[in-house]
């Protein structure tokens, strides 16, 4: 619940919105009580008046055509401004997670590349998005509607107040809080579960040639069916707890009802209330307790926004990192790169890089090879400063890169990560994040660097293709090729390329050094790799053994 | 509603056999509780014009106030039952379909040219196949609630009552008509906004992911901004549409209202006498009666159409699994436990390639080009040569987890012609990128033998050298590995499907870079350990290190997509870096 005040000052934004749409939902409310309540009254008032003579029957029927009509209206209402406002949260919350996240970039737990977090990302701004409209909204509508009722009754039948007064209030607060707090550790159950299922299916897939080879499918499909088993289980401990509130509910409006009704019947026989006041508040207690129907069953969807709430403020309010220094030096012009003595290791991981030693001068390109996980990565992250080595010092023209804006740093060099992304956008759209400002004649030089160019011009759309989800529309090495070109696009003077021949045959690779060569003259290349480097077009090529480059 | 939806719509409705009886029960107890609200209303009615019109004394009517709670209370557990039921028969249709879909995904071959993403693959299965949940739990009864008790009810009051009974009868089963008037234009619109949101939520995953990149090409303020207007321009466009669609739900509330006013003012009206069209005076009683159903009438629709999205959710849920994992298959397949076949025929396997040419999965590049090689039973073979150039391939094939062209056969036998249990049980393979399951240590390395008792496990475990570090951990074989558990070095990692190959009595042993992650001292000593299981055996190993090729019998080079002889490399003493 405090996680969930956090985002307070964002549903604060939006409260006009908010309170309008409770404002009507509590008109729509009090409609639908008011039309029930003067239906019973009207109809017994005419029942016991003999004649139509005394009778005034304009006022009546006014009342109920009129309630019936503000309840269309004001739910109609409601829905509009409900959604409105939900909505406007939701790009609230978006541009709120993003500006949040920038800074905090890499995750020092997680990658973002993991399908996991993002989805889970997703679903977290989803959720609570909608607390408001499903979850705080009809508890406060209800509380008012049972107090104004419970006002009224206070005034024409003293004698059920505090009956239905006691019952709506545990109907509305006590057995959804209970409910809350029952559901949840079996909620926690079904998160955990949900996570172990989601595992198994990972192993399945991932695991699948481990599996094949060993012969134990039937083992992991059982294993699996075991997972799913204790996950349903969860559910089902949680659909009781669910079932016996909404069966709580319903008692409490039960006992509200028939209580009020033997204390009604017995204002009657002494005279305290007339029958047809009588038959109308009963119809309206009835009525009333259609608020708290909606509650129990947006529990569920509260306890979910609770936990979104938290893995969205842990993440948000995580410590920066790595943070700019107070009084940034100024990028300096000389692109020389020093790195000195630096000892390198992950959290909790043995060391990556031990004492490493590199200097690199302007324009020179170099390629560094070595086994996979050797290090070769590592070192273009602390290049990037997006991760601090342990020992040893990297600078940039002689300044150390903690003394610079790490924006500096980035708009320095430009990365081709080996996991590099296209958006789902325009080819166009996907090149220009490197240069805004490109014209098509860059673009076009950039692809022709990067040996896409024929593709693209093949392309009825040219430039402006949309690029599907997860790339689906351009094979893997063509995605690689233009995540290539963006980078090639850049204007950072020094370009870090991690394999940046995956996908390619021999040939192609063999040209593509060759047309780096050319394609990057001027600018500083640093290229990790464990494709063989051909002769000639780098001017070194040094190799990553245990941490160290000989 | 387009044909695939029609088509998801049909698939659905087929699962709900897997409810079981809950299914029925779910449906059941709404009814039932319909037919008590019919009882429960005719007894408070009964009791207030017997009160109100009639003077009875409340002391007679106590039995009357005991009978209403009793019928709210049933309809309460009646409520909670269906509910609770309703959980059951999904959760049994979706413990279903995850095993079916689960089997199936397992049981095709690893040698599938389009296997499917992983992440994208448990997101169908875990998170789609929960989005099932309502159409089961929620939606099915009440579309059953809303055909039955609006009729229903109408007829019960029709003897009673025919004009109110005719005005039940006419404008309930109309509501749905009026419903798909308003919302025939809404529909397509919402279809279109739906896709809109879901671009649009697709565009901020998509953002998310890329997230680093964008960062460090300095476009933090530029995408948030961006994400902040696309979110905001979609807010627009779906209000245009929600205003229209909106109104289907208006007419409904709009009719409720009408026939709940429309009865209330028919019965006064005929109270007061300016309506006769009764041949019988209408009693309070009766009056109330009519009063307290107008609302029941109209519920089991509104209930509907709270639950209509849950239709809408399931079937693009449904959509959405197909268009990862193929068409929904109907059942689950069995798996065979090949490992039940363990050690029946044993000795070493001789392996021959003839004319064998193998391509990348996607077809672009030949590794291989018309290879003959052949390894006689219980040699030692290393392949040597530069990462990326095919040696994986290779082995994989020989495994009979790719596609070839040409000849692979084991002991003059097609691999082809190889049972797969049989295979399965004389060959094993150690992979670039042993997969580590969520699971102990020592369940990661029995599940090489399943029911490999806890001493062979440590056996295997000491003898890979996993022993020397798990024994550091305080929970030892028992530490938890896997997604959420420790994470493992790539030696490590290593090392721990090294030990579930020796739980294997294998004829012939295929190794993919066994040492690449360790350290030329601890390289020689699993070497070492290596050889003394493979006494007997036939092995196969890819390295591109020259200390591993140094401990074979024979050396081939991969270089050019052909296979060439090469003497074996010298070996070095044991400081060899």
């Amino acid at each position: 619940m405090k996680s969930l005040l956090a985002f307070r000052r964002l549903f604060m934004v939006q409260v006009r919105g908010f309170a309008l749409a409770l404002l009507l939902s509590l008109v729509a409310l009090a409609a639908g009580v008011a039309l029930l309540g003067t239906s019973g009254w009207f109809i017994t008032a005419a029942a016991l008046t003999s004649a139509g003579l005394a009778f005034n029957l304009f006022v009546p029927s006014a009342l109920v055509r009129g309630f019936s009509f503000i309840r269309i209206l004001a739910r109609y209402g409601e829905r509009l401004s409900g959604h409105d406002a939900t909505l406007r949260l939701l790009a609230d919350l978006r541009g709120w997670l993003f500006g949040r996240l920038f800074p905090r970039l890499p995750l020092t737990d997680r990658s973002l590349r993991h399908g996991d977090l993002v989805s889970r990302l997703t679903a977290d701004v989803d959720a609570l998005d909608t607390a408001f409209l499903v979850a705080i909204g009809p508890v406060i509508a209800a509380l008012i509607i049972g107090a104004a009722l419970t006002g009224l009754l206070g005034w024409l039948l003293p004698g059920a107040a505090p009956i239905y007064a006691v019952c709506f209030a545990f109907a509305v607060l006590a057995v959804p809080a209970g409910l809350v707090l029952g559901s949840r550790g079996a909620g926690h159950d079904v998160i955990s579960r949900a996570a172990e299922a989601r595992a198994a299916v990972l192993d399945g897939i991932e695991g699948h040639a481990d599996l094949t080879i060993f012969g134990v499918l039937g083992t992991a499909q059982a294993e699996f069916a075991r997972t799913t088993q204790r996950l349903a289980q969860a559910k089902a401990r949680l659909a009781t707890l669910a079932a016996i509130a909404g069966f709580a509910v319903q008692a409490l409006a039960a006992l509200a009802l028939a209580g009020s009704l033997w204390r009604g019947l017995d204002a009657l026989g002494v005279g305290a209330v007339d029958g047809p006041v009588l038959a109308g508040l009963l119809l309206a207690i009835a009525g009333s307790f259609e608020a708290t129907s909606v509650i129990v069953r947006s529990v569920g969807k509260l306890t979910t926004a609770i936990a979104a709430a938290e893995r969205l403020t842990a993440i948000a309010e995580s410590p920066v990192v790595i943070a700019d220094p107070a009084t940034p030096s100024a990028l300096p012009a000389d692109f020389t790169v020093d790195v000195e003595d630096i000892t390198f290791s992950y959290p909790d991981g043995p060391p990556v890089l031990s004492n490493l030693n590199l200097s690199i001068t302007p324009g020179e390109h170099i390629a560094i090879t070595g086994p996979s996980g050797s290090g070769k990565s590592s070192l273009l992250t602390l290049l990037l400063r997006l991760a601090e080595p342990q020992m040893g010092r990297i600078s940039l023209g002689g300044t150390p890169l903690p003394a610079l804006r790490q924006a500096d740093v980035h708009t320095a060099m430009a990365l081709l990560s080996q996991d590099s992304p296209l958006f789902n956008d325009t080819i166009r759209a996907n090149l220009l994040i490197a240069r805004p400002d490109a014209d098509d004649a860059a673009l076009w030089a950039a692809l022709t660097s990067a040996g896409i160019e024929p593709f693209v011009r093949a392309l009825p759309r040219g430039l402006d293709t949309l690029i599907g989800e997860g790339s689906r529309t351009v094979s893997a090495g063509q995605a690689r090729r233009l995540c290539l070109a963006r980078v090639l696009l850049s204007p950072a003077k020094i370009l870090l390329l991690d394999e940046p021949t995956t996908g390619l045959d021999r040939p192609a690779e063999v040209a593509f050094f060759e047309t780096l060569h050319q394609a990057a003259e001027g600018r500083t290349v640093i290229v990790v790799t464990h494709a063989a480097i051909p002769e000639g077009p780098m001017d070194r090529v040094l190799t990553m053994r245990n941490g160290r480059l000989d | 509603m387009t044909h695939q939806d029609r088509q998801n719509g049909k698939t659905l409705s087929g699962l709900g056999r897997h409810g079981g009886p809950w299914f029925w029960v779910a449906i059941a107890a709404p009814l039932l509780g319909g037919a008590l609200l019919v009882w429960q209303a005719w007894t408070l009615a009964g009791v207030l014009g017997d009160a109100i019109e009639g003077g009875t004394p409340i002391e007679t009517l106590g039995p009357g106030i005991v009978l209403i709670a009793g019928l709210l209370l049933a309809r309460a557990a009646l409520g909670a039952i269906g509910e609770r039921a309703g959980t059951a028969a999904a959760e049994a249709i979706k413990l279903n379909v995850r095993a079916t879909l689960f089997s199936h995904l397992l049981a095709r071959s690893p040698r599938a040219a389009e296997q499917p993403q992983s992440g994208a693959v448990s997101a169908a299965v875990i998170d789609q196949v929960d989005a099932l949940d309502g159409f089961f739990a929620r939606y099915l009864p009440a579309m059953i609630q809303a055909t039955v008790l609006p009729v229903a009810f109408g007829a019960i009051i029709l003897p009673l009552d025919w004009l109110a009974g005719l005005l039940f009868l006419v404008t309930a089963p109309l509501i749905p008509v009026f419903m798909a008037l308003a919302g025939w234009g809404a529909q397509i619109a919402t279809n279109k906004q739906a896709r809109a949101l879901s671009l649009l939520s697709g565009r901020f995953a998509d953002r998310l992911r890329g997230m680093l990149t964008l960062k460090l090409f300095g476009r933090a303020e530029a995408e948030t901004a961006g994400i902040v207007a696309a979110s905001d321009e979609l807010r627009r466009r779906t209000l245009r549409v929600l205003r229209i669609a909106f109104l289907s739900s208006a007419v409904l509330e709009f009719f409720a209202a009408l026939g709940v006013a429309g009865v209330a003012l028919y019965v006064g009206l005929t109270f007061i006498d300016y309506l006769q069209l009764r041949s019988t005076p209408l009693t309070l009683e009766l009056g109330l009666f009519l009063l307290l159903m107008a609302p029941e009438v109209y519920n089991p629709l509104r209930l509907l159409a709270a639950h209509y999205h849950d239709r809408a959710a399931a079937r693009a849920a449904i959509g959405e699994i197909e268009a990862q994992l193929g068409s929904l298959p109907s059942s689950t397949l069995p798996l065979e436990e090949r490992s039940t076949i363990l050690g029946r025929a044993s000795g070493a396997l001789g392996l021959t390639l003839a004319a064998l040419t193998l391509r990348t999965p996607d077809v672009a590049r030949v590794v291989l080009d018309d290879v003959d090689l052949t390894v006689a039973a219980g040699e030692h073979v290393a392949i040597l040569g530069p990462s990326g150039i095919g040696k994986s391939t290779l082995l994989e094939a020989i495994a009979r987890l790719r596609l070839h062209e040409g000849a692979i056969a084991l002991d003059r036998r097609p691999l082809a012609d190889w049972p797969e249990a049989e295979l399965r049980a004389r060959v094993t393979m150690l992979g670039q990128r042993p997969r580590i399951f969520a699971g102990s240590m020592a369940h990661n390395i029995a599940l090489a033998r399943p029911g490999a008792s806890a001493a062979d496990v440590r056996r295997a475990a000491e003898r890979a050298h996993v022993a020397s570090f798990a024994d550091a951990l305080p929970e030892g074989l028992d530490t938890l590995l896997g997604e959420g558990g420790l994470g493992l070095s790539g030696g490590q990692a290593q090392r721990i499907a090294l030990a579930r190959i020796y739980l294997r009595d294998a004829g012939l042993v295929l190794l993919d870079e066994p040492t690449a992650h360790l350290d030329a001292e601890l390289e020689q000593v699993v070497l070492d350990d290596l050889k003394q299981y493979a006494r007997g055996r036939t092995l196969v190993v890819a390295t591109h290190s020259p200390a591993v090729a140094s401990r074979m019998d024979k050396a081939w080079r991969m270089a050019g997509e052909r296979l060439l002889p090469m003497p074996v490399p010298a070996r070095k003493d044991r400081s060899v870096a």
